[in-house]
């Protein structure tokens, strides 16, 4: 019967919007299942099963051989399906309706386990034949769960914070626990769910992986009332947060994403090696300018990212430094309850004792954050304004005496983020909004002047108020000029502050720029479209930051 | 080879015209005769001299264009001559009054298949074959991806979505013509029994039904402009055009769903905005296509209204169809 549950399930949190009632749906799902369909439904559901057994193309031809059907028939299918597993599905509804469903009480955990893992012990023959008796004894619903996990497509609408909340929910232990013992190789067993459930909390099974990160919240006024000295000042780098662990001589590398990226900087994980004690440390990875000693682009960053085994050119080309903010664990202790400052004072004196005895040399990769010291908040000021002629994003500011928490609690740590560039642009396409959206135009495009025309450069979905949302849509139906599906093109009348994080030239855009994170920030009804911002000035901005 | 018979209808003006008879079936704009094979908005238009159609077409479409309309009706199967040419209507399975229109002209027959559906419709007369040299088919849905589940299974999801949100209120997005009469049939034959309420648009066109003689349930019509409360548990019917509109923040607690082919598609279903769709169609899926092709016996075949290269090269190919372009 589970496989069927997980079907529903599967249908459910692909048409419920609402976050509340998937965890509602996931708790009642979890509660009525075996713990081993359990355990496969969360390896299935967090994505971390995205091993393909064989490839779309492989399951169009074969269901084309199987049928004799036209290949190009199945091609032009997709055009319009847009994802190979279930183009399979719908044309299977031709073909297998009449035979026997033997397979209708197979389990998650069968499948999973067992059938489709022993297809790879097949010859292709009897693999194709293998997956022809799959179809034709499955009922016709879970084909698109087996066509998926088959082509390693298996994704729906959830998210591993989703997961979290449903099992802590579930069996009323803190998220905290749940996310911990969810990160890393989760692997599906009754055990990996009994210990996923367990409301004892295990401190040395914890131990093997990461600590829940500490987030910083945007700052807030009240932060200034507070005297310069109960914090520390930080650069804020725009790099890959993560945690160098390095237990019982194992270096483990954990992005803040949950994930083992040890493959990806092999250099590092080397170096960090050779240290003698055992810790946890918090931090930032970048590619680093070593000669300006900053970061490079994220851009750059992001050559080395999705590349497993980096050869030693690319090692070379995108030279990778992990800067240590804080230090969590020392040789099997956890500290993360003592204050910041002994925190930042032991990480000190452990990074200057690795320096000095460490066989390699380690400071070609490895760094702790310098700080910054303010003398009061107008100096903070001007230190987060310089932030970008080192390329950084603006400060981070953390409470001395805070111990490190998980998530984003407030008052530990501030993100001090440089102010936004900004440009004044001109409304004129808008597109209706979504969900709780819908029935409102809340999609706007804008534009900036290049000799006579308007050219569109951004679009931004936020930073209206509800009134002035209702108010602009109002405006919108009065004053468009053409209808295109959803797009309505706009008299261009109304001019907007639209702020921005950065700039660069784009050859995809057809203004030859392109921003990132657009928003608008003013609505300047006191502007008149002559006054916006013409490509020339965006081309200075960008003269004026690089 | 163009005889002179093959262009007994052709494409004029983006509608199918005879041009020996000089009258257009279901024109685009104001002619002077029109035979209408159903009553969709996209199916005729305001301001013709004269309308041709069925009897139950002719009722509705007074209830759409008004009453002072010219319109001539036929029963199904009954023959009348123009020009030379006799004409009847046959059953089409899409909605209520729907039909194809059969051409004989020279011993040759043409037929216009309209909108047409195969699977069972308790709310209109069954498609009949009707056997034809000439056939002029739809072909909304002429992709084998889609492939029509049995109604049944359909609508019992619907009864099944709606009732296991007993705190919400169900609205459900349907034409109002034929699909929501259809629904309605099949709905109040399921486990729901709670109220259904019908858009004024809906709303009429049950009554237009009910006049015809079908037998459905009766809906409570939803008064414009009065806030809408305490409906939780209900299902409510209004047209697909209000999905995107401010008419939705009448309610409260809701849930949407959208009852159309095209939900057949995950893609559409997410890009739609609905919460849920439910594959139900009152056109022919591939199969239907092909078996309407297939029965008619029609040596040449023309397709209309929908993407048919696929559905063109595959008879070609694999049924060693005819197919042909219409002439213009």
């Amino acid at each position: 019967m589970s496989l069927k549950k997980f079907s529903e399930l599967f249908g459910d949190l692909d048409s419920i919007n609402s976050t509340n009632n998937k965890i509602e749906v996931l708790k009642r799902y979890f509660l009525s299942n075996e713990p081993i369909d359990n355990s496969w439904a969360i390896y299935l559901l967090t994505g971390k099963s995205n091993k393909r057994f064989i490839s779309g193309r492989y399951l169009k031809n074969l269901f084309s051989q199987i049928y004799e059907y036209p290949e190009w028939l199945i091609d032009t299918c997709y055009l319009k399906v847009g994802d190979s597993a279930e183009v399979i599905t719908l044309l299977l509804k031709n073909k297998t309706t009449s035979i026997n469903k033997k397979l209708s009480n197979i389990s998650l955990n069968e499948l999973l386990s067992k059938t489709i893992p022993e297809l790879s012990k097949l010859n292709e023959e009897d693999k194709n034949l293998q997956i022809k008796n799959i179809w034709e004894r499955l009922p016709e619903d879970y084909h698109l769960i087996f066509n998926k996990i088959l082509t390693g497509t298996f994704r729906v609408g959830v998210s591993i914070g989703l997961i979290t909340k449903s099992l802590s929910k579930l069996i009323n232990i803190d998220e905290e626990i749940i996310s911990h013992r969810l990160m890393g190789n989760f692997k599906p067993s009754i055990d990996s769910y009994q210990f996923l459930i367990n409301k004892n909390i295990n401190l040395q099974e914890l131990n093997s992986k990461p600590f829940p990160f500490l987030l910083a919240n945007t700052i807030e006024d009240k932060i200034f009332k507070h005297s310069i000295n109960d914090f520390q000042f930080e650069w804020k780098y725009d790099g890959i947060r993560m945690q160098l662990i390095k237990r019982s001589g194992n270096v483990s590398l954990w992005t803040r994403g949950q994930e083992l990226v040890n493959e990806s900087f092999p250099e590092l994980v080397e170096k960090m090696s050779h240290i003698k004690d055992d810790f946890v440390l918090d931090g930032e990875l970048l590619v680093w300018n070593f000669k300006e000693q900053i970061a490079f682009d994220f851009s750059l960053l992001q050559k080395r990212i999705n590349r497993k085994s980096p050869t030693r050119s690319i090692q070379i080309k995108y030279p990778i430094i992990f800067i240590a903010y804080d230090l969590l664990e020392i040789n099997g202790r956890d500290i993360r309850e003592i204050k910041l400052e002994n925190r930042r004072n032991k990480l000190e004196k452990y990074f200057s004792k690795w320096q000095n005895k460490t066989e390699n040399n380690i400071s070609d990769i490895f760094k702790i954050c310098d700080l910054i010291f303010p003398k009061d908040w107008p100096d903070a000021l001007t230190f987060k304004e310089k932030s970008r002629e080192n390329n950084t994003e603006g400060l981070i500011i953390k409470n001395i005496r805070s111990p490190y928490t998980s998530g984003r609690k407030k008052g530990i740590w501030w993100k001090y983020k440089v102010d936004p560039m900004q440009l004044d642009a001109v409304l004129i396409y808008a597109k209706g909004g979504s969900g709780r959206r819908a029935g409102l135009y809340t999609d706007y495009s804008f534009a900036l002047w290049k000799d006579q025309e308007l050219v569109k450069f951004a679009s931004a979905y936020s930073g209206l108020t509800n009134i002035e949302i209702k108010e602009l849509d109002k405006w919108i139906r009065k004053n468009t000029i053409e209808k295109f599906g959803p797009v309505r093109s706009l008299k261009p009348e109304m001019v907007f502050e639209i702020s921005f994080e950065k700039i660069q030239i784009s050859k995809r855009h057809k203004s030859g720029i392109a921003v990132r994170f657009p928003r608008i920030t003013k609505w300047r009804k006191d502007k008149k479209i002559n006054d916006a911002d013409s490509l020339q000035n965006a081309y200075e901005l960008m003269k004026k930051i690089s | 080879m163009r005889t002179k018979q093959k262009d007994l209808i052709r494409y004029k003006d983006g509608s199918l015209y005879c041009e020996l008879a000089d009258i257009w079936i279901d024109p685009n704009k104001p002619v002077k005769s029109a035979l209408i094979t159903h009553a969709h908005f996209d199916h005729f238009t305001f301001g013709c001299e004269e309308y041709i159609s069925t009897n139950e077409t002719a009722i509705i479409l007074k209830e759409r264009v008004g009453n002072n309309i010219k319109i001539k009706t036929f029963d199904y199967g009954e023959e009348f001559k123009i020009n030379g040419i006799n004409i009847s209507f046959h059953p089409s399975g899409h909605i209520l009054g729907s039909s194809q229109i059969k051409f004989i002209f020279a011993e040759e027959k043409w037929l216009i298949s309209g909108d047409f559906k195969l699977q069972k419709d308790y709310t209109c007369k069954q498609y009949e074959i009707v056997k034809t040299d000439y056939l002029i088919s739809e072909c909304t849905f002429g992709l084998p991806i889609f492939k029509w589940d049995e109604t049944n299974k359909i609508v019992n999801d619907i009864s099944k979505w709606i009732t296991n949100s007993p705190e919400k209120t169900s609205i459900l997005f349907c034409y109002s013509l034929g699909k929501a009469q259809r629904l309605l049939k099949e709905i109040s034959q399921t486990n729901f029994k709670g109220n259904i309420y019908s858009h004024g648009s809906i709303y009429k066109m049950n009554n237009c039904y009910k006049e015809l003689g079908i037998d459905i349930k009766d809906t409570i019509k939803i008064e414009n402009k009065k806030k809408i409360d305490q409906l939780k548990g209900s299902l409510i019917l209004l047209p697909p055009s209000l999905s995107k509109s401010s008419y939705l923040k009448n309610f409260k607690n809701i849930q949407t769903a959208f009852a159309s082919g095209w939900m057949s598609i995950r893609a559409m279903r997410k890009r739609s905005g609905y919460d849920k769709g439910f594959a139900i169609s009152d056109h022919a899926d591939w199969d239907g296509i092909l078996e309407l092709v297939k029965k008619s016996e029609a040596k040449n075949v023309f397709f209309h209204h929908g993407d048919s290269e696929a559905l063109s090269k595959y008879l070609v190919e694999k049924e060693s169809i005819n197919v042909l372009l219409l002439g213009k």
